[in-house]
């Protein structure tokens, strides 16, 4: 007896070990400096997009107060230095929110934001930042970005005249180094009375797909809408996520919200959310796996594991590189205090165990995460770190290595 | 008062009583009809201004229970009377953009606020006495008796000599 019982004793020890196991976090690096009183950075942006990596740097990019209105940062470092540059102001308006950023040839960047009520974009170079490029025409908000190569696609929601549209436009970098707009689509042509929310957006060889909140049902579903033809046109919009509440006359389907997108292998789309079909017990994160850019997504899969199950999780990111690896990344407080946690498939092609990190977890609040994967398989994450939930924020980076 | 996780209530009284300012017209996602409810900036200084108890909604849109509570609890013309005259109604989406900004300087959307108020479920009903003190909060379906109940004993100021179990067991 005693023997299955020290049995059972190292299998238990061994479970969380054999996840932790997937990747090797480095040192953490801090982004921003040490925590300002009344000065608070946010990573609360569509498709949470904070992260990229370019060939031979990573840059990341937030918004915060410091100068006494929000204003969006970014902040790179080269893949050998050991601290990020001091944070250069992007946003030249009265207020900015919600930026994201997306990877370049020419180890260079594209970022884009909500100033003012409208979208903007500019690049980031070795020699600095581009001129900024007002891309809306109409109030609007919520921007996400993916690039694939060269190629640069933007989505944002956009009100017309009290509709609501979710735009997608297609980017270029001109040989002097500007930005270009080479067109501007609706998901849908038609507009709608409900709002339209934190649309996301991932490209790939097969093309590309944005994913949406949507109210026009009377409660918010996410539907999916992917293009062929580099966002010239879009298909007809399909449900993400399943419905499986009707419980009563008044049930029409579970919350669900903050849907994250990237590409993954040659033609696939990893799409993560928070979605309240456990009823009381909060938001869980579940997932669906696309293929032919978005076009068909395969069912739900929750990601969070049984030790989850009975808690809140929130602000699912999500990152996938070439070579067909991915991950999501969120944050809960099942142990009191908020912490960074992950999953990927394991080799049964199965959600992994949730792991944190030990240097994105512990003490004070570790939230929103945003994820990037390089072709080497080397995950970075990006998190917040606040002492607690009111108190001043600073951000870290840590980069791991595959095992 | 009925216990309330000391967490819960430590986070609440942190995170509302910095709140001053809503800097977005929030659109709001689907209070009952026939109540006034507003931002929860605009009915923190309404209260404020007034002198006079808050219930603070965190509704979903969509949401099931809301809408059995809508139909079944808020439709009831005296509860509706006791609510829009007794009360400040302030109602959040707990999956808005809105934006909200916090006495400290800092900008944060409803959500992010239900988050760290850690709403799991919707509908949640907070109560705040006219001094803005956060009392308690009630998550899931109420019928119309407890809401008269739990009105009662906010705007007739029982709070002040007793808990909410025993003004519900006095009752």
């Amino acid at each position: 007896m005693k023997f299955r019982v020290a049995a059972l004793c190292l299998v238990l020890a061994a479970l969380p070990a054999q996840a932790t196991e997937r990747w090797k976090f480095d040192t953490r690096l801090a982004v921003t400096g040490d925590p300002v009183s009344g000065v608070y950075p946010h990573l609360d942006g569509a498709g949470r997009k904070h992260i990229a990596v370019a060939s031979q740097s990573v840059a990341t990019t937030w918004e915060d107060n410091r100068s006494g209105t929000p204003q969006v940062y970014v902040a790179r470092k080269t893949n050998d230095q050991d601290r990020f540059s001091a944070a250069m102001q992007v946003s030249d308006g009265g207020e900015a929110y919600e930026p994201a950023i997306a990877s370049l040839p020419q180890n260079r960047f594209v970022l884009a934001w909500e100033q003012d009520g409208a979208i903007h974009a500019r690049i980031l170079s070795d020699s600095g930042l581009g001129t900024s490029a007002k891309l809306s025409s109409a109030a609007s908000s919520h921007v996400s970005l993916a690039s694939f190569g060269a190629q640069i696609f933007a989505s944002w929601r956009e009100q017309q005249d009290r509709l609501w549209f979710v735009k997608v436009a297609a980017l270029s970098v001109t040989a002097a180094g500007k930005l270009g707009v080479e067109s501007i689509t609706s998901a849908e042509a038609i507009g709608l009375e409900t709002q339209v929310l934190f649309p996301s957006i991932a490209v790939n060889d097969a093309g590309l797909c944005v994913a949406w909140e949507d109210r026009r049902a009377g409660h918010t579903r996410l539907l999916v809408s992917s293009s062929s033809d580099q966002a010239q046109s879009f298909g007809e919009p399909q449900h993400l996520n399943e419905f499986l509440s009707n419980r009563n006359q008044y049930d029409q389907g579970n919350g669900v919200t903050r849907v994250s997108l990237a590409s993954f292998a040659q033609d696939e789309i990893l799409a993560a959310w928070m979605d309240k079909r456990r009823g009381g017990l909060g938001y869980g994160i579940f997932a669906a796996l696309g293929s032919d850019g978005g076009a068909i997504f395969g069912p739900n899969e929750k990601v969070h594991g049984e030790a989850g199950d009975k808690q809140p999780h929130y602000n699912p990111a999500v990152a996938g590189n070439s070579n067909g690896d991915f991950v999501v990344a969120w944050d809960d407080f099942r142990r009191g205090d908020s912490d960074i946690w992950l999953s990927a498939y394991n080799d049964d092609e199965e959600w992994s165990q949730d792991f944190s990190p030990a240097i994105a977890s512990g003490a004070g609040e570790q939230s929103h995460p945003a994820v990037a994967l390089d072709d080497q398989g080397r995950l970075h994450l990006l998190w917040m770190e606040r002492g607690d939930m009111n108190a001043p924020g600073r951000l870290w980076y840590s980069r791991a290595m595959p095992r | 008062m009925l216990p309330m996780p000391k967490i819960s209530i430590t986070r609440l009284c942190s995170v509302l009583l910095c709140l001053l300012t809503l800097s977005s017209g929030a659109v709001l996602a689907a209070p009952p009809e026939g109540y006034k409810f507003l931002s929860l900036t605009a009915a923190s200084e309404q209260a404020s201004a007034a002198n006079k108890p808050m219930l603070l909604y965190f509704g979903r849109y969509g949401c099931s229970t809301c809408r059995k509570m809508h139909a079944e609890v808020f439709s009831d013309a005296a509860l509706n009377k006791q609510y829009n005259s007794e009360f400040v109604l302030a109602y959040v989406d707990t999956e808005s953009g809105n934006r909200i900004r916090l006495a400290n300087g800092e900008t944060t959307t409803e959500m992010q606020f239900a988050s760290r108020s850690r709403i799991l479920g919707t509908p949640t009903f907070i109560f705040f006495s006219p001094e803005q003190k956060p009392l308690f909060k009630k998550a899931g379906f109420q019928s119309i008796e407890q809401m008269n109940h739990y009105g009662d004993f906010v705007a007739q100021g029982h709070y002040r000599t007793m808990s909410l179990q025993d003004y519900l067991a006095s009752l």
